[in-house]
């Protein structure tokens, strides 16, 4: 459930400081809120029904996962609901195994080509949207949406078959270049490199359009007396983009990045409908590696400590992407 | 990037010399190149569904298909489990959505016209419990829902939607409570409006486009869910469209015609929802940045 979330919505709001107006009614202004300071009470009551939610579906889960991942929970239990504690063998288990550091190490190559390729990709776009006229540029935007509005299952799907041995389209391109050799019958996702840049392709064709529009977006509403400026000066426009534009949409692009990175890390379903993250498990990513474990071979000890550590590693990278978001002045 | 012509150019005008502007037409050849490798993905998956069978699998592609057929979207829909599919899919989505939104209409209420200790920290979890790693929530609720039998159930679907999507409502539709001035609530109250009537009768109608963008991605984010269906759902006939997507296949075995008339149908309302929310929010992007 990614893609569409955060970073959508408007956000008109900023520079409020909640500090200040507590008990202080009269120094109150427009941008500042919370009317009344006894009105505890009303809130407790609309927010009630959500906290009781996010209790029993989130915070219970979560501490039922770090239980299990002290345990040897597996496909018996399930049945019989019984189990032993096992203390930290399952993370010693999950640290000693080469697979587990295999799995981290492509996760994080593979998120760094994946940021990288749609970040740059969609620098490159939002830069040639400036530059285009309207019916050129709502064409670019039309293609763009499209891509984004996919569904990931029916877009891994689509895939498969631009890339199917024996009569895959994109197969019988490759083949007409005389560049590969005869490719027609190439099974992508049956080779580790092939089946990482199929997948690759596939994740950066969806990734793209949202870094592109947001930063399209940021561009046009930099103040451009600057640009100007430096293009009198003589800049050239490879040099007046990377020290004079970039500088000033450097906020945007630290969130889609910030943002780029934790998509990637979490990405699932195009590693799963294109090579199952084989073949033999190598294109597996923490993902894929945990859900083998837990839902394949049902080790789910195993599969929550691992989900554990995973999700410490990601709890690093948001703690960074909210304190962003707080030094920019979002009142939270 | 190295195109010689950009904005600042086209706005000095001693430069605006009478001359071919190659630049302008390097830049719109890289925008339709651009078009077609990004859209061709769609392209074909929609020229293979209309495809008759004898020209889905040829040695040359074909790639303007001469007959035009229906045959892939009717063994799609009546040769596999697409309507009890949808029907669960329609149910588990509308149920959760309808849920998320009205909690998280209420708890935003709550955050953002309300002053109260820890609602800072409150967000802060909130946006936190949206960058969970998928499995972190997946692995206990998949025990947990064992235990309670909420397994291969539509209540067990729908409760790990809503805590999937609920986070996310929140975050969304607080930008919309936000851009509320303020005094309007301040006057209601002077007037001696409850706050029950203050919520009902001014803050719905004021943040209604939140409500409706809210919905509308919630929705997409349910109804494209896969793992957790894939996960929980064991019977064909409790698959959402998504798991029966991916698991599709037909009497005739691997039918890549049917497999892309039935990507076009199960993409098909989440593009069309998508246009509209998301066109509307690019012109505004746009629009309220030229200003």
């Amino acid at each position: 459930m990614t893609s569409v979330t955060t970073g959508v919505g408007p956000v008109p709001h900023s520079g409020e400081d909640p500090s200040r107006d507590q008990g202080a009614p009269r120094r109150r202004n427009k941008r500042q809120r919370g009317l009344r300071s006894n009105d505890g009470k009303t809130a407790a009551m609309l927010f009630g029904p959500t906290g009781l939610i996010l209790i029993a579906l989130v915070a219970v889960p979560i501490v039922f996962l770090l239980i299990s991942s002290f345990s040897d929970f597996n496909q018996r239990s399930l049945f019989t609901g019984e189990f032993n504690i096992v203390g930290l063998r399952q993370y010693v288990i999950a640290l000693s195994d080469s697979e587990f550091w295999f799995a981290i190490l492509r996760t994080v190559l593979f998120t760094a080509a994946l940021v990288l390729g749609s970040v740059l990709i969609g620098m490159y776009i939002s830069q040639m949207m400036t530059r285009l006229n309207g019916a050129m540029r709502y064409l670019v935007t039309f293609v763009l949406i499209f891509a984004w509005a996919m569904p990931n299952v029916a877009s891994s799907i689509v895939w498969k078959w631009l890339f199917q041995p024996g009569y895959g389209v994109v197969n019988w391109m490759l083949t007409r270049l005389r560049i590969f050799g005869d490719m027609s019958n190439t099974a992508w996702s049956n080779n580790t490199a092939l089946a990482l840049i199929c997948i690759w392709m596939l994740v950066v064709w969806q990734a793209v359009p949202y870094i592109a529009i947001t930063l399209y977006a940021a561009t046009i509403a930099v103040d451009h007396s600057c640009l100007e400026a430096a293009q009198l000066d003589g800049a050239g426009s490879w040099r007046l983009y990377w020290q004079i534009l970039v500088p000033m949409i450097k906020p945007n692009l630290l969130v889609v990045a910030i943002l780029s990175v934790i998509w990637d890390f979490n990405v699932f379903n195009q590693i799963w409908l294109v090579s199952q993250g084989g073949p033999a498990g190598s294109t597996a990513t923490i993902g894929v590696f945990t859900y083998t474990k837990a839902f394949v071979s049902f080790d789910i000890g195993q599969g929550s400590a691992i989900a554990v550590i995973t999700m410490l590693m990601l709890l690093v990278l948001t703690g960074v992407y909210i304190r962003n978001l707080l030094k920019s002045g979002e009142d939270l | 990037m190295s195109a010689r012509d950009n904005d600042a150019v086209r706005d000095i005008p001693v430069k605006a010399k009478k001359r071919f502007p190659w630049g302008r037409l390097r830049t719109n050849t890289a925008a339709a190149i651009f078009c077609v490798i990004w859209f061709f993905p769609v392209y074909w998956m929609v020229i293979t569904a209309f495809k008759p069978r004898n020209e889905v699998m040829t040695v040359n592609p074909v790639f303007l298909p001469t007959h035009w057929s229906l045959q892939n979207f009717r063994t799609a829909i009546f040769q596999t489990q697409f309507l009890v599919n949808l029907f669960n899919s329609v149910l588990t989505t509308t149920v959760s959505v309808v849920l998320s939104v009205l909690l998280a209409f209420l708890a935003c209420a709550a955050l953002t016209l309300y002053r109260f200790k820890g609602r800072r920290s409150i967000m802060v979890t909130v946006l936190a419990i949206q960058m969970l790693p998928g499995t972190a929530l997946l692995i206990p609720q998949f025990i947990v829902f064992n235990q309670l039998g909420l397994l291969n159930s539509y209540m067990g679907l729908i409760l790990a939607y809503i805590a999937a999507v609920l986070p996310f409502s929140i975050w969304n539709m607080r930008g919309f409570f936000l851009a509320i001035p303020v005094d309007i609530f301040e006057s209601a109250r002077v007037e001696g409006a409850s706050e029950w009537q203050i919520l009902r009768m001014i803050t719905f109608p004021l943040v209604a486009p939140g409500i409706i963008s809210t919905s509308v991605f919630a929705f997409i984010a349910a109804w494209n869910d896969y793992l957790t269906a894939f996960t929980f759902m064991k019977d064909q006939s409790k698959y959402t469209l998504p798991v029966w997507l991916a698991s599709f296949s037909t009497p005739m075995g691997t039918d890549f015609g049917g497999q892309m008339a039935a990507s076009v149908l199960f993409s098909l309302p989440v593009v069309i929802f998508f246009m509209i929310i998301q066109g509307n929010m690019v012109k505004g992007i746009t629009e309220g940045a030229i200003k």
